[in-house]
This record gives C-alpha cells, sequence and structure tokens, in this order.
C-alpha cells in the first residue's frame, strides 16, 4: 500500500503538470462532444484523433486518447435524455428512462444523475484499476469463448425484461434485432450473408445506423406525424437538479452499475455496450417499483450511465497490465504507444512506470474536469427542449445524418439509418418498443461467432461450456434466472419473495 | 458552441474523401493526393501509410492525405481504388489480403468486390515475415517438437488467427501442407483477439507478425518457434526458418506495398516510383519503421511485380486448398 501511494505521487507529479492537464482537458471535451454527437462514438473519435497525436509523446497521446473514451460515456447520456437519440452505443439504455423523465420535466434531473453516476463510477473503476490490474487481468484472460457464450446467453435472457409492456412483443421486436444482426460475412466461414452484392453490408448493419434511425430518426418522424406537437415540460429552473428521493433512489443503482461494469468491461469484447443493458435489468429486476422503467426510473438512468463508465476503466486491465488489445478502442490505443515507441505488454508497468502512473492519475483529474464540465452544462442543456419543434427536428436529423455518415465515411449506412427510422416509426405506430431490436442486433453476431469458437475449440463437443468452471457458473446463473422468471408464472406462487 | 468542433472534424473528413475531379494537362502532382487504407486508424496498414505519406508529400512538395476506407475485411477500400479515375492522385495502400480477397469470392462463386488486374503494382514498402507462437508453458520447445506433435494428434492442435481466409490463417495453411500436418483453426475477429486467445490457453499456437508479439516474447509469456521468412527475422536472430528446417513452401509475409488503379499513365507512375524510393530513405520514416519494429522491404516496378505475382500464386492455392468450409469433411 504504501508503495502504491508512492507511485501514484509519481503519477499524480506527471498528471499536474500543465501540459498534462492541457491534454486531458482538450480529451475530456472532445470526448464529450463525440459523446453527445449521435453516431460518432468513441472509437470513431479516437480513431479521428490519433494522427493528431503523432507528434506528442506516448503518455500524452494516451491521456488524450483515454479522455477522449471516457468523456465520450458522459457526452453520451445527454442526447439520449434530451432527444431520444444515443450518443454512442452503449447510451441505447438511457434513451429509454431518460428521455421519459425528460417529457416529465425532469430533464434536469437525469442529466445531473448521469454526471454524478459516471462520476462515481469513473473514480471508483480507476481505484480498482489500480489496486488490481495485474491480477484481474490475468482473470480476464480466462474468458475465452465458451465463458464469453455462456456471458452472452444471460444477456440474451436479459432482453426478455427488457420492455415495460408485453413481454411477447418485447421478445419478438428481440427475434428481429437478431435476425438483423446476421446480416454480413460469416466470420467462421467467409461466406456473405443477406449482403445482396452490397460490398458495404459485409460488415453487417452496424450498430450506429441502427441505433440512430431506430431512435432518433423514428422519434422524429413520430412527432411529426403527431398533429399537435406533444406538450413537453419545459424545466424550470429550482427543478433543474434532482429531489432528495431521486438521489435516494440513485445511490444504490450507481453503486451496482459500478461494479458490474467494471467486471464486464474487463471482459475481452465490446463490453461497455453490454455492462449498460446488463445493469438496467438489474436494476429492474431488483427495483420494489418494476412498472416504473420506461416511465421515466431514475434507476433505469443511474444505473446503466454508471455501469458504461466503469466498464472503460475496466477495459484498461487488460490493455495496461498485459498489453492485450482487449477491444477495438484499447487495440487502437495500443497502437498509439507503438507509435510512440512504447512497447505494450506485460512490461509496461515496470518499465514505463511514468506513463502507467501518469495515466492513472490523470484518470482521477479528467473525471473530476467533467463533472465540473458537465454539471453546469446541464442547465444550457436542458434550454434545448425550449426549442420549438419546427427547428429542433431539422437540426436533429441533420446530426444523425452527419453522425452516421462519419464514423465509416459511408453513404450506405445513412441508407440503413434512414430505412431503420421508417422501421422504427412504423414499430412505434404499433407500440413495439425497439430497443430490443438493437440489444439482439448487437448480441447475435457476438452470440453466435463465440458459441461456434467454442464448438471449434472443443471439436464440436457441446461439453466445453460444462467442463469449463467459469462458463458453467454463469450458464447455471441462467437457468436460475429462467426458473425465478417461471416462478411468477405458477399461480399461487409466493410472488413476494422474487420480486 | 456544442456540436461545432465535431462539424469541422466531418467537414476536414468529407474533404479527404471527396476528390475533385478537375483535370487538363497539368504536371503532376499538382492537387492533394489521397492515399487510401482500407484498414481502420491503428492497425499495421495505417501506421505503415501515415509515415509513408509524410515522406512523400516532402518528397514531391504536395499534400498526401491518409484516408481510411474501411470495411468487409479490406474490399471496400480496395474495391473504391479499383474504380477510381487512373490519373495518381487515389492511391491504395494495401497488405497481403490483396489477394486473398478476390480468390475467396471466387471460390463463393459470388461477383469479386474487384480484381488484382484492376490495380497496377508501385512499390513495396515493407514485409515482415510472420512468425509462430505458442505459450512459454507448452510443450514444444521447437518446431520439430510441434510438428511432430501435430502429426501424432492429428487436429487436435488448435491456433487462433484474425479471421477466415485472412493473413494469419493463410500462413498457418501454408505451413500445414508444407508439413502435411492437420491443424484446428479457430478464427477471431482481428489479430488482436486471436493474440489475446492465445495468452488465455483458448488456443495453443498462433502465426504472427513479430512486433506484436515481440514485448510478450520478452516478458516471458510466449515462445517462438520459427519464422515464415526467407531469411531470419533481425530481432530474433536465434530462431530458424520453416525454410531451414525443410519445408520451403511454408514462406509467408505480412506486406505493405502501395498501388494505383490500372491505367495510370507511365510517367506519373515513374514520379510516384520515385517519390516513394525517396520517401524510404527518408530518416524519419526509417525512425517510425524502427518504433514500430517493422523491417522496410522496398521493391519497385518489375521487381515489386514479381513479388507480388508469386505471393499472390502462393495465397491464391492457399485459399483454394483451404476451400469452403462446408466442404470440409472432418
Amino acid at each position: 500500500m504504501p508503495e502504491t501511494l508512492q507511485n501514484l505521487a509519481l503519477g499524480f507529479s506527471v498528471a499536474l503538470q500543465p501540459a498534462m492537464l492541457f491534454y486531458a482537458f482538450a480529451g475530456c471535451v472532445i470526448g464529450t462532444l463525440v459523446g453527445v454527437l449521435p453516431g460518432v462514438g468513441p472509437l470513431a473519435g479516437i480513431s479521428l484523433l490519433l494522427p493528431a497525436t503523432f507528434g506528442l509523446d506516448a503518455t500524452r497521446a494516451i491521456v488524450l486518447l483515454a479522455g477522449i473514451y471516457y468523456g465520450a460515456m458522459y457526452g453520451g447520456s445527454t442526447t439520449s435524455i434530451l432527444m431520444r437519440i444515443p450518443g454512442e452505443a452503449a447510451s441505447v439504455m438511457t434513451c429509454i428512462d431518460g428521455y421519459a423523465m425528460a417529457r416529465k420535466g425532469r430533464a434536469g434531473a437525469a442529466l445531473a444523475i448521469a454526471a454524478v453516476g459516471s462520476f462515481v463510477a469513473g473514480t471508483l473503476s480507476v481505484v480498482a484499476l489500480m489496486l488490481l490490474a495485474p491480477p484481474l487481468a490475468n482473470l480476464a484472460l480466462r474468458f475465452g469463448p465458451p465463458e464469453y457464450a455462456a456471458l452472452l446467453l444471460l444477456g440474451l435472457l436479459v432482453l426478455a425484461y427488457m420492455s415495460g409492456g408485453s413481454m411477447l412483443k418485447s421478445l419478438a421486436m428481440a427475434a428481429l434485432g437478431l435476425l438483423l444482426g446476421m446480416v454480413g460475412i460469416d466470420q467462421m466461414s467467409g461466406y456473405f450473408r443477406f449482403a445482396y452484392g452490397v460490398v458495404e453490408l459485409g460488415d453487417g448493419l452496424g450498430v450506429v445506423p441502427l441505433a440512430v434511425g431506430l431512435f432518433g430518426i423514428a422519434e422524429v418522424l413520430l412527432t411529426a406525424g403527431q398533429p399537435t406537437p406533444p406538450v413537453v415540460q419545459k424545466p424550470r429552473l429550482r427543478e433543474l437538479f434532482p429531489t432528495r428521493r431521486e438521489w435516494r433512489e440513485s445511490v444504490a443503482p450507481i453503486g451496482r452499475g459500478t461494479v458490474l461494469g467494471f467486471l464486464i468491461g474487463i471482459v475481452p469484447g465490446s463490453a461497455h455496450i453490454i455492462s449498460s443493458f446488463v445493469s438496467y435489468a438489474v436494476e429492474r429486476r431488483l427495483s420494489r417499483r418494476p412498472e416504473e422503467f420506461g416511465h421515466g426510473a431514475v434507476a433505469g438512468v443511474a444505473g446503466p450511465e454508471s455501469a458504461n463508465n466503469a466498464a472503460t476503466s475496466g477495459a484498461f486491465v487488460p490493455m495496461l497490465a498485459l498489453g492485450v488489445p482487449s477491444g477495438p478502442i484499447p487495440a487502437v490505443m495500443l497502437a498509439a504507444m507503438m507509435v510512440h515507441g512504447v512497447s505494450p505488454g506485460p512490461l509496461l508497468i515496470q518499465q514505463s512506470p511514468a506513463l502507467f502512473w501518469g495515466f492513472i492519475a490523470s484518470m482521477y483529474v479528467g473525471n473530476v474536469m467533467l463533472l465540473v464540465l458537465n454539471l453546469p452544462m446541464v442547465g444550457l442543456f436542458v434550454n434545448v427542449l425550449r426549442v420549438p419543434y419546427g427547428y429542433l427536428y431539422p437540426a436533429i436529423i441533420v446530426f444523425c445524418v452527419l453522425g452516421v455518415y462519419a464514423v465509416n465515411g459511408s453513404v450506405v449506412d445513412v441508407w440503413i439509418a434512414a430505412a431503420m427510422g421508417v422501421l422504427g416509426w412504423i414499430l412505434r405506430k404499433l407500440e413495439f418498443e425497439t430497443a430490443p431490436i438493437v440489444l439482439g442486433a448487437i448480441l447475435a453476431p457476438m452470440v453466435e461467432m463465440s458459441l461456434r469458437q467454442s464448438l471449434a475449440m472443443s471439436d464440436g463437443h457441446y461439453a466445453i461450456f460444462l467442463t469449463r468452471p467459469i462458463a458453467a457458473g454463469l450458464l447455471a446463473a441462467g437457468v436460475l434466472l429462467l426458473l425465478l422468471g417461471l416462478r411468477s408464472w405458477i399461480p399461487f406462487a409466493d410472488k413476494g419473495a422474487d420480486a | 458552441m456544442r456540436g461545432l468542433k465535431p462539424i469541422a472534424l466531418i467537414l476536414v473528413l468529407a474533404s479527404l474523401t471527396g476528390l475533385p475531379s478537375v483535370s487538363a494537362q497539368e504536371p503532376f502532382p499538382s492537387r492533394p493526393i489521397s492515399l487510401v487504407v482500407p484498414f481502420p486508424p491503428g492497425g499495421v496498414a495505417d501506421l505503415t501509410a501515415r509515415p509513408v505519406a509524410a515522406a512523400l508529400e516532402r518528397n514531391l512538395k504536395n499534400p498526401v492525405g491518409v484516408v481510411n476506407k474501411t470495411g468487409a475485411a479490406g474490399a471496400v477500400g480496395m474495391q473504391s481504388v479499383a474504380t477510381s479515375k487512373p490519373d495518381g492522385y487515389t492511391l491504395l495502400l494495401a497488405l497481403s489480403s490483396i489477394s486473398i480477397i478476390p480468390e475467396a469470392d471466387k471460390l463463393f462463386g459470388r461477383p469479386p468486390a474487384f480484381t488484382v488486374d484492376q490495380l497496377t503494382p508501385i512499390a513495396l514498402i515493407s514485409a515482415d515475415p510472420t512468425v509462430l507462437v505458442v505459450r512459454v508453458e507448452s510443450p514444444w520447445k521447437t518446431a520439430k517438437d510441434f510438428i511432430e506433435d501435430a502429426r501424432n494428434r492429428s487436429g487436435q492442435i488448435s491456433y487462433s488467427s484474425s479471421g477466415i481466409y485472412g493473413t494469419l490463417h493463410m500462413a498457418m495453411e501454408l505451413l500445414s501442407h508444407a508439413a502435411q500436418i492437420k491443424l484446428r483453426h479457430v478464427p477471431y475477429a482481428g489479430a488482436g483477439p486471436a493474440l489475446t486467445a492465445l495468452l488465455g490457453g483458448h488456443v495453443d499456437a498462433l502465426a504472427s507478425g513479430p512486433a506484436v508479439v515481440l514485448p510478450q516474447i520478452k516478458a516471458g509469456k510466449l515462445r517462438v518457434l520459427a519464422g515464415w521468412g526467407e531469411s531470419r527475422v533481425p530481432a530474433l536472430p536465434e530462431v530458424p526458418t520453416f525454410k531451414e528446417l525443410g519445408y520451403p513452401d511454408a514462406e509467408f509475409y505480412i506486406w505493405a506495398g502501395v498501388f494505383a488503379p490500372k491505367g495510370t499513365p507511365e510517367p506519373v507512375l515513374a514520379r510516384l516510383r520515385e517519390g516513394l524510393r525517396a520517401a524510404v530513405g527518408d530518416p524519419e520514416f526509417k525512425a517510425a519503421m524502427d518504433k514500430l519494429e517493422t523491417p522496410i522491404a522496398f521493391k519497385q516496378g518489375d521487381e515489386f511485380a514479381r513479388f507480388f505475382a508469386a505471393d499472390a500464386k502462393r495465397l491464391a492455392e492457399g485459399v483454394r486448398k483451404v476451400g469452403r468450409i462446408e466442404e470440409k469433411k472432418p
């Protein structure tokens, strides 16, 4: 412990240099903007900025890029809450209850709770990263395809708890999402599926066009189709901040979201997306008033927003401790280190202590900056709701199209978003919830890939899921969850116990 | 103020992708050149392209911008250059996989996204042989151990790759055929996840570019058994090549080269070859490649064309030998 403090002091001596503060701040600001702009997520933001860091030294470059990553998690909630457009994929869940809160005039509260939750989760998970990185990283590596498949199966079960309305409708949407997720090159055999000769479809429909279309564009179409625009309660100044009750209801979800997000974040893969919706499902399951979910439950904002922030720190664990690219974003950051002549690997912490501890310290600093940056912005952002629809909605469409186009510079993506917008509009008219589609489409290729990888590893034997302890444990948890779900359908069963 | 910065970013991006098409009989180059990288930023291709572009820019005294046009394992970007105007202002930086993609299209009987005939090779920039790595705890101390064990336990030793028909898959297939062994393939989505799988013990072996695994070798996590190069990897002088071990057909490089659309006028190509030759000699370029531990291997014109043809032939054969997955009998 004293050694850790000594190291941390070294870290702060690096992180508090004026230049380093500047790069951390720049990263946070760019990250927030990247998060706010629909479509452009942290990966696109970091990729665009990577060449600009070639002139910096390694520590500055990493501090800047990491700032973009966790800054985006703060910014992503803003448009989700105000306009029902996920600023980036991990904010899809926030669209549901955050937006519902905004419609009730609680936009300020939702934004404030998202910011505070992100701060708490961001800071606590850096503590965990600092103290536990090496042992946890080795644990993370034990997550191979069978474990991942089992984890994702749990995720699929969670889909059933997603919507406030009918479970049948929700499952139908999840199934549609799983089907949409099948488009693209089959990663195990090289076949093009449902691509119809369009090379761009080889990578699938893409999470960004799907989410922006089904949420943002569909919402605009829906509102435009109404004879009189819906009355959104304009927030009054004294109502900007959360009430005592809202705070009380957020504390536990923030705590749970932090732990859950960090643990899921460590698992190699696109974990920050999954973390947010697992947290949402957990909160809904644990809530004493699950019927509030979908209609502005505070916990439905606090949990996922904390989880996606904690997951970013979690993702740095294998990257920093082992030099393993645990996801697309850490992969780009590792490349940035290599460009600067720092070879990322298991010896990084020993060989470049100033980089590692400077990075850790800068994340503490960055989270404070983001809180200071975001809380005053709450008052500014809610003013967006005062803009008349006639001006606001065309602007939203422009932002959606720009954001979707910017990710890959692909016009095909814009068309996908447009088509998904129309699909989302039809489904919403028919009172289907669209969140399960997005989640299904994210999960489908991951489930398929890890299931088939597992079977390739075992030469086709399903026993691999039972002989590996972590996989078997996760599957047992899934079975338990199913049984609990079934119990509530059995008449005369004690319903109080599983609430 | 909110949203202004992303718009600026997008405008920059848009200005890079959308090329003006004014062209009279002007001296080459007289407007910015785009070097298209069909892979995302941060990958081998991107990290090679950026110093190439910077050095070429200094030599031509004309802006050279890197454009990442990604998708479908590179097919999207390669196709866009293959079908763009052959005026020397749109160039492609491609990796070995450029000869695999059309071959895989052929295998599946689908119209190819592009063919290699649509592109003219200008110059080879770097070539890095893959190396065979296993975990330190594994029983194989030498490539001979590995191959013998694979013979005894046919189809039992597993390896990860960057994806089916990907470069790392092809390297392993070429070895399997050269040594008459059968290994179990578990494809991953990219070289990063493939390495993670090996380190986590989910597969037994991996063919990888040397630079990515060097830190893991130095840290005592991985052991390197042999290389696919014609000669040994400078950073790993004690590691033999498969050629030395008696498997001359197991030759494979992850290379990076610059291409132009077919039909680019010869004077323009000549100017570009000259510019690229100067670029690889540029000290800043050398320093950048040193940091990436990627050896420069410059070949141009006919020499590169021959290298490219031989490599394409090897890979095409490799793809055909792998065949379509559902045709393989267990």
